[in-house]
């Protein structure tokens, strides 16, 4: 099981689902290699389904949403991986940017509840 | 100073040695040897003392059983000695009476044998008439002295019956002389009369009643019996009557107590020995003997124990009648004198004697020997005496008008010290032995201990040797002397030590040796690294100027972008206010205010990242949309279009991979169409409501697609006069406040509210101010841009 953790966040990969969790506030795409460079991995290993578990990550600055919606288009790219979304209506960005992925890859399972 | 480091070393080196190694070894087998020669003493010491102590006790037990024996035996033969004496002398009396009492019981053979004595003057004797002293007695040269007292007399002559039974007595003559002169030594033999006629016949002859008359005046006027003898005579009735009362049931014979003789002095006993009339109902006389206790006293003072023993005759009242005269000091005896006696007596009783010991012994009450040790005193000191005390046999005795049974004791006394002095001398000589026991165990184990200290000193020095060297070695490299080594003797543990002692020495001083140049060395190395440390510390001050010179760059290039004060407000329909303020370091905030001939384009966008690719982004939007907008382009769906593959193309070209949200209000004349995907667009309506436009539907972000076309609308607004349209980012609404907690859209309406009726640019400048009293001191993540379009 991969990790990444600081005081403000923490992600981490359970199988082929990413979890979120806390406050992403980096500065820039640079700063968010190392959770791209993760959600590769797990891509490269072609699953049949990716999940990214967002219903804990209370904040996610524009460079995470472009991360996230960079990393959709490349799931869309690599056929017979599938992508599931899972949001929560408490948490008011991604209400705003996760819909935006669903079309970004039509395919896509978002969940927000 | 230099005395002083001396004196000190020197004291060090003192404790050194009673610290060191060998004396510990020395130490350490000394005690060990010096524990199991102590507890190997101490143990046949123990039992040395043991044997010598359970020697002295047999030895004592020994001796003590012996000394008792031979004390009983001594004891008891001398008593019987003394008994045998006595029993000698009641025998001559009994035989005596015996004899007289044939002559009471035969009166006819009796007057018989006086007739025929009748007219010899040796048996016969004639009576002559004292007239001082008015008694008759016969004259001198006979066999024995007869005496008639006055009151048997009538003018000078005796009664009738007073002068038969002096003839009747006359056969004494022919027995008594002759036991006088044989058997047991006596002073004299007697007869005296019944109490009726109590004439006196005494052999030998002496001047009787001429010694009673000076000795014992007024005894003419009385009862022979009841002045001489006062009681005894009525005694022996009794005995008749009762003969439970005899005290003594094997023996007639009864003593008087011991007394002085008034005419030889010396100190004697009388032993009678009644006789009975025929009938054997009344007394009839007696026979007697007095003797000298000398007989007893001869036995008892030859008797001799140890070195000062002696023997000692006791009545049964403790009064002492035969002692040695020195002997009778020792008891610590006093002579008083026994007063109401009808003769006089002696008294010297033990338990009125001045030594302690000797008042308080007890007199055996049977026949057994008994032994007490008793403290004396003699010249001041206590002297332990062993004394025994043996009873002879009974007798009876007239005693104080009484008789009664008289027991007495013969007591040995001798000094506990001669009596034990073999035990004594065998003690000393097993002492004597044990301390020589005790001196050769001690001169051995101080031996011992000698020859181990040696041998241990010898050997320890060996063992030690090479520890020592190590030790001095040690001290000279503590000196800063490296070229110290030590001589490896043996292959043990400290010859490997001595040789990594060596093998460490020789490390210490190339180490001390190449000390300086390592010195050098390092100091190089550190120049090298300080110089190193010094471009690189200049590479990263040029790297941050640059990063601070991309961040001005971009910073001016949003600033740049941003339209005119004039071109915002020379709007005639729309009162309309902007601002941004960029974050400190983030900035992707976007905004613009284009007039072309009558179309007013009013757009809002925030680019992802910040830094100078963002500003070229920024740059990039604005030009593209003045472009189109110069073009003539007005359908705000194709414009979003167009603009969006324009960029989307370029950031492919530049590689980037940012993107943007942008939204559009297309204004001309009172339609004012809104596209683009961004924040929410709030409306102020004149009845106070805020009406909250979602655009997710509206657009698509810019730089993500290339083709977007199917994800653009449009809405329309209707805005009445004084109505507002708020545009804003999410500097705004995710403005935290010092818990954290954001800004958000409800707080931005409300504020909107509050500032509803004023002009744009106080509009502006209220909803900035509500929001920076929000902020407080708290950190600004974002740009923070906000576009107010009021309609005139």
């Amino acid at each position: 099981m991969q990790e990444i953790k600081t005081a403000d966040y923490r992600v981490w990969a359970d199988g082929a689902t990413i979890h979120y969790e806390g406050t992403m506030r980096l500065s820039g795409t640079e700063a968010y290699a190392p959770v791209q460079d993760m959600m590769g991995a797990i891509l490269a290993q072609a699953p049949a389904q990716i999940v990214l578990d967002l219903t804990s990550l209370e904040f996610l600055n524009s460079s995470g949403i472009n991360l996230l919606a960079k990393f959709t288009i490349e799931v869309r790219k690599a056929a017979g991986t599938g992508m599931a979304v899972r949001g929560s209506t408490l948490i008011p960005w991604q209400s705003k940017s996760l819909p935006n992925l669903k079309r970004l890859f039509p395919d896509l399972e978002l969940t927000i509840a | 100073m230099s005395e002083s480091v001396i004196a000190d070393e020197g004291q060090h080196r003192g404790a050194f040695f009673l610290r060191s190694f060998r004396t510990k070894i020395i130490l350490v087998v000394v005690l060990a040897v010096l524990f199991n020669l102590l507890v190997g003493a101490s143990i046949s010491m123990l039992n040395v003392h043991r044997l010598s102590n359970e020697a002295s006790a047999e030895i004592e037990r020994g001796l003590t059983n012996a000394n008792r024996e031979y004390v009983v035996n001594y004891i008891e033969t001398t008593g019987l000695r003394l008994d045998l004496v006595l029993e000698r002398i009641h025998s001559e009396v009994d035989m005596l009476a015996g004899a007289m009492q044939t002559l009471v019981d035969n009166p006819k053979v009796a007057q018989g044998v006086g007739k025929s004595l009748v007219g010899n003057p040796k048996f016969s004797p004639r009576l002559i008439y004292d007239t001082k002293g008015d008694w008759a007695q016969n004259a001198t040269g006979a066999l024995s002295v007869t005496s008639v007292w006055g009151y048997l007399l009538k003018n000078g002559v005796p009664l009738p019956k007073a002068a038969s039974t002096v003839d009747a007595s006359a056969p004494f003559d022919i027995l008594a002389p002759s036991m006088m002169e044989r058997g047991a030594g006596k002073l004299q033999m007697y007869y005296v009369g019944p109490k009726t006629l109590p004439i006196m016949r005494t052999t030998p002859y002496a001047d009787q009643a001429q010694t009673f008359d000076r000795l014992y005046p007024g005894h003419n006027a009385a009862n022979f019996w009841d002045f001489f003898f006062p009681g005894v005579y009525e005694g022996w009735q009794e005995w008749i009557k009762n003969p439970e009362s005899r005290p003594i049931k094997t023996s007639f014979i009864t003593a008087t107590a011991p007394y002085i003789d008034a005419i030889t002095g010396k100190l004697i006993v009388s032993f009678f020995r009644p006789l009975w009339t025929a009938d054997r109902k009344d007394v009839a006389g007696m026979t007697a003997a007095d003797v000298t206790l000398e007989q007893l006293a001869e036995i008892v003072e030859g008797v001799r124990l140890a070195d000062t023993g002696f023997a000692f005759l006791a009545q049964s009242d403790s009064n002492v009648i035969a002692v040695k005269s020195e002997n009778e000091a020792r008891l610590g005896l006093k002579i008083g004198s026994a007063a109401g006696q009808g003769v006089t007596g002696l008294n010297r009783k033990l338990s009125e004697s001045t030594q302690a010991g000797v008042a308080g012994l007890a007199l055996p009450s049977d026949g057994k020997t008994i032994f007490a040790t008793i403290m004396i005193q003699e010249n001041g000191v206590d002297v332990p005496y062993l004394v025994a005390l043996h009873r002879l046999s009974g007798v009876n005795l007239w005693d104080a008008g009484k008789i009664r049974s008289e027991y007495l004791t013969l007591g040995f006394a001798v000094p506990a010290g001669e009596i034990y002095a073999p035990l004594v001398s065998a003690q000393n000589k097993i002492d004597a032995a044990t301390s020589r026991i005790v001196r050769w165990q001690i001169g051995s184990l101080v031996g011992s201990l000698i020859i181990v200290l040696l041998a241990v000193f010898g050997v320890s020095g060996k063992i030690t040797a090479g520890l020592s060297d190590l030790a001095a070695a040690a001290r000279r490299m503590r000196d800063k002397d490296y070229s110290a080594r030590v001589v490896v003797g043996a292959r043990d543990e400290v010859g490997e030590v001595g040789l990594a002692f060596n093998s460490m020495a020789e490390e210490m001083r190339q180490h001390t040796e190449n000390l300086e140049s390592l010195v050098d060395q390092r100091t190089r190395a550190l120049e090298e690294a300080s110089a190193q440390i010094l471009s690189l510390n200049a590479r990263l001050e040029s790297e941050n100027n640059r990063l601070a010179t991309e961040i001005g760059v971009a910073r001016q290039i949003q600033m740049m972008v941003l339209p005119g004060a004039g071109e915002v407000g020379a709007l005639v329909a729309y009162d309309v206010a902007g601002y941004m303020e960029p974050a400190d370091e983030v900035g992707g905030d976007y905004y613009d205010v284009i007039q072309a001939g009558g179309h007013i384009k009013i757009g809002i966008g925030d680019v992802t990242g910040h830094g100078l690719e963002s500003g070229v982004f920024m740059l990039m939007v604005q030009s593209i949309t003045r472009a189109l907008l110069e073009q003539g382009v007005l359908d705000p769906m194709r414009f979003l279009t167009v603009l969006n593959r324009a960029i989307t193309k370029n950031l492919v070209r530049s590689g980037s991979d940012k993107h943007m949200t942008l939204a559009f209000l297309d204004i001309a004349g009172d339609t004012i169409t809104l596209s683009g995907q961004h924040e929410e667009v709030l409306v102020l309506r004149n009845d106070g409501s805020v009406e909250r436009i979602d655009t997710m539907d509206l657009g698509f972000p810019v730089g993500l697609e290339d083709e977007i076309e199917d994800f653009v609308a449009t809405r329309i607004i209707d805005l009445a006069s004084g109505e507002v349209v708020v545009l804003y980012t999410d500097g705004i609404t995710e403005a935290e406040d010092e818990s954290g907690a954001f800004y958000g859209q409800d707080l931005l309406c409300e504020s909107i509210q509050r500032h509803g009726a004023k002009s744009a640019d106080a509009l502006r400048d209220g909803v900035l101010a509500d929001l920076k009293a929000y902020i407080g001191t708290q950190k600004v993540h974002d740009d923070i841009t906000l576009v107010i379009v009021k309609k005139r």
